[in-house]
């Protein structure tokens, strides 16, 4: 089982003064998938990728990436992680070319080699065009593109991203996004810390929902929107006016939460696992004779989710 | 190693890639040097050749701005956030160290060096003297540059408390000092304090180095200690103190 553990945390804790930014973080990242971070601002995301890419030291606690100790083996961690920061900033008078160059080189690569990866990189991350400007006169989104693309250079072991897709546009951003998915299908594990719901959506194998330096939840997609207790939504329509019968019927199938009436024929009905709960209402409905004319269902957004696990929503986990 | 050359070789290229910041620094030594320079050496008769004994002083003020430079660049690295994406990279601390500390002599060599040929030229020295002046100069940077990346843990806390810091100190040790001004001109009090300035010794160092002859400059054997004394417990105390600042910092 540790086999499959590219990263691992263990009550890992930064602070700064009594501020805890980080704490007690117990935290498994599987190798080969993209785990993403997501939670509001402070939530302690970019510390966590600080301290994995030995930016940082923790004030307590140990982290693994690859088995090297973040601290005991810093450098040997250092090998197998690349970072691509939240804000593309440092040197200012360099050009994309040489930034890509440089960061080949200090991953060991040379010669033509390394100038066919510069290069490629530079064309597949639309940088070719400004390849000879000064880093100070790109815009915004293309100095994004820049910090990302210093990890497909030299493809580490362990890709950490923090925001990946902050001020890139539209096609920019599905463009990084499937680069990422890319990066992962070749082997490589990621990390991607982001507030932004769709971004998470589309990249994740596993979300990890995080607040106040704590993990709250990690699961996937499915078994996180399953865990919001009444989260799908069932519009059920009949071709005459429901009775109460049918009404209090509907209550009791296993995995309501709510029931509400909408008008004479139609209710809403609040469940859990609705593909689990539709079958049972249906067989119910025929036994009372009553006859759907339609049914809608709509799933919690991964938005209700975010704000269930990190605003205060009145939604109950389910614990189940 | 070899990771820390490419880092020096990049960040040599990005401090030269403006020519006219490394010719303003030429032209300000030629300026201070044959203006200021002939006018204030005509004012001052005490002293034989003051106008040689200035043109040493004013490439010791060169020599501690630059150093200062190498450290204020290493903090505004940190602010930045140029310095987190080096800590990120296969380096060790150690290695990341010297190579600013590098990177500090090599841009101290390209602009010390011209005016250090012109003030040879000058006053007729042999070019024999150029390397050991140079190395001396050198000696110099090296304790000024880890006592300016040491005192970054200030910056840290305060970019501006830093900047006070070293605009005080930069003060206080060239005026306590025999870089403009003779140990034997000094009244008793102002002799006292500079005696324990290191910059005193390495101004002395230099203009032994380059056999001027001034009345009381000290024992060119006792400065060669105290300057490399300085620049290896300022090396030290920077390499085992700034990681710790550095890593216990949150990024800006």
């Amino acid at each position: 089982m540790l086999l499959d553990i590219a990263v691992e945390t263990f009550g890992l804790t930064k602070s700064y003064g009594s501020t805890n930014a980080l704490d007690d973080l117990n935290l498994k990242v599987k190798k080969g998938e993209i785990l993403v971070l997501l939670g509001p601002n402070g939530s302690g995301k970019t510390t966590l990728l600080h301290l994995l890419a030995t930016v940082l030291k923790p004030t307590r606690g140990t982290a693994t990436v690859m088995g090297y100790d973040v601290v005991k083996q810093s450098l040997k961690v250092r090998e197998t992680v690349g970072i691509s920061f939240q804000e593309p900033r440092g040197f200012w008078r360099h050009k994309p070319y040489h930034i890509l160059s440089f960061h080949a080189g200090v991953y060991g690569l040379r010669g033509d080699e390394k100038e066919k990866v510069v290069d490629e990189t530079l064309k597949a991350f639309d940088l070719w065009p400004s390849r000879n400007k000064r880093f100070m006169e790109l815009s915004g989104g293309q100095g994004k593109r820049l910090e990302v693309a210093k990890l497909f250079v030299h493809r580490p072991a362990v890709a950490v991203f923090d925001e990946p897709t902050a001020m890139v546009d539209l096609e920019g951003k599905r463009m990084i996004w499937d680069r990422i998915k890319g990066l992962r299908d070749a082997g490589s594990t990621i990390i991607v810390a982001t507030n932004e719901v769709r971004e998470a959506e589309y990249l994740a194998d596993r979300i990890s929902i995080m607040r106040d330096g704590k993990e709250v939840v990690t699961e996937n997609l499915r078994t996180l929107k399953d865990s919001i207790s009444g989260g799908d939504v069932v519009e059920v329509e009949f071709s005459n006016p429901a009775s109460a019968e049918v009404l209090s019927g509907i209550g009791t199938v296993p995995g309501t939460v709510r029931v509400v009436q909408e008008s004479e024929t139609a209710l809403k009905a609040f469940v859990n696992r609705s593909e689990d709960w539709l079958p049972q209402m249906m067989v119910l409905v025929q036994t009372l004779q009553a006859k759907v004319t339609s049914i809608r269902v709509s799933e919690p957004s991964l938005d209700d989710v975010f704000l269930h696990y990190t605003g205060d929503v009145g939604v109950k986990r389910t614990d189940a | 190693m070899r990771e820390m050359l490419s880092l020096l070789r990049f960040d040599v290229r990005e401090t030269f890639d403006s020519v006219p910041w490394t010719v303003y620094h030429w032209v300000f030594f030629a300026f201070q040097y044959f203006v200021y320079g002939q006018l204030v050496s005509r004012l001052v008769v005490t002293l034989n050749n003051y106008y040689f004994y200035y043109g040493t002083g004013l490439l010791i003020i060169m020599t501690f701005n630059i150093s200062t430079w190498a450290g204020r660049r290493f903090v505004e690295g940190a602010h930045e956030g140029r310095l987190r994406y080096l800590l990120s990279l296969p380096f060790t601390r150690g290695e990341l160290f010297l190579e600013q500390v590098l990177l500090g002599i090599v841009v101290n060599v390209i602009r010390i060096g011209p005016p250090l040929v012109l003030v040879l030229l000058i006053v007729g020295m042999p070019f024999t003297s150029l390397l050991t002046s140079l190395l001396v100069l050198l000696g110099m940077s090296v304790g000024i540059m880890g006592m300016m990346i040491s005192l970054s843990f200030v910056a840290f806390k305060s970019f501006d408390i830093y900047s006070a810091i070293v605009a005080g100190m930069s003060a206080v040790l060239i005026r306590f000092s025999t870089v403009l001004y003779p140990l034997s001109s000094m009244p008793i009090s102002y002799g006292t304090v500079s005696r324990f300035n290191p910059l005193t010794y390495g101004a002395d160092l230099l203009r032994n180095a380059l056999n001027f002859d001034v009345p009381s400059l000290l024992n060119p054997e006792l400065s060669v200690v105290v300057v490399a004394a300085v620049g290896v417990s300022t090396m030290t105390l920077g390499m085992a103190l700034v990681p710790r600042a550095l890593e216990g910092v949150k990024s800006s």
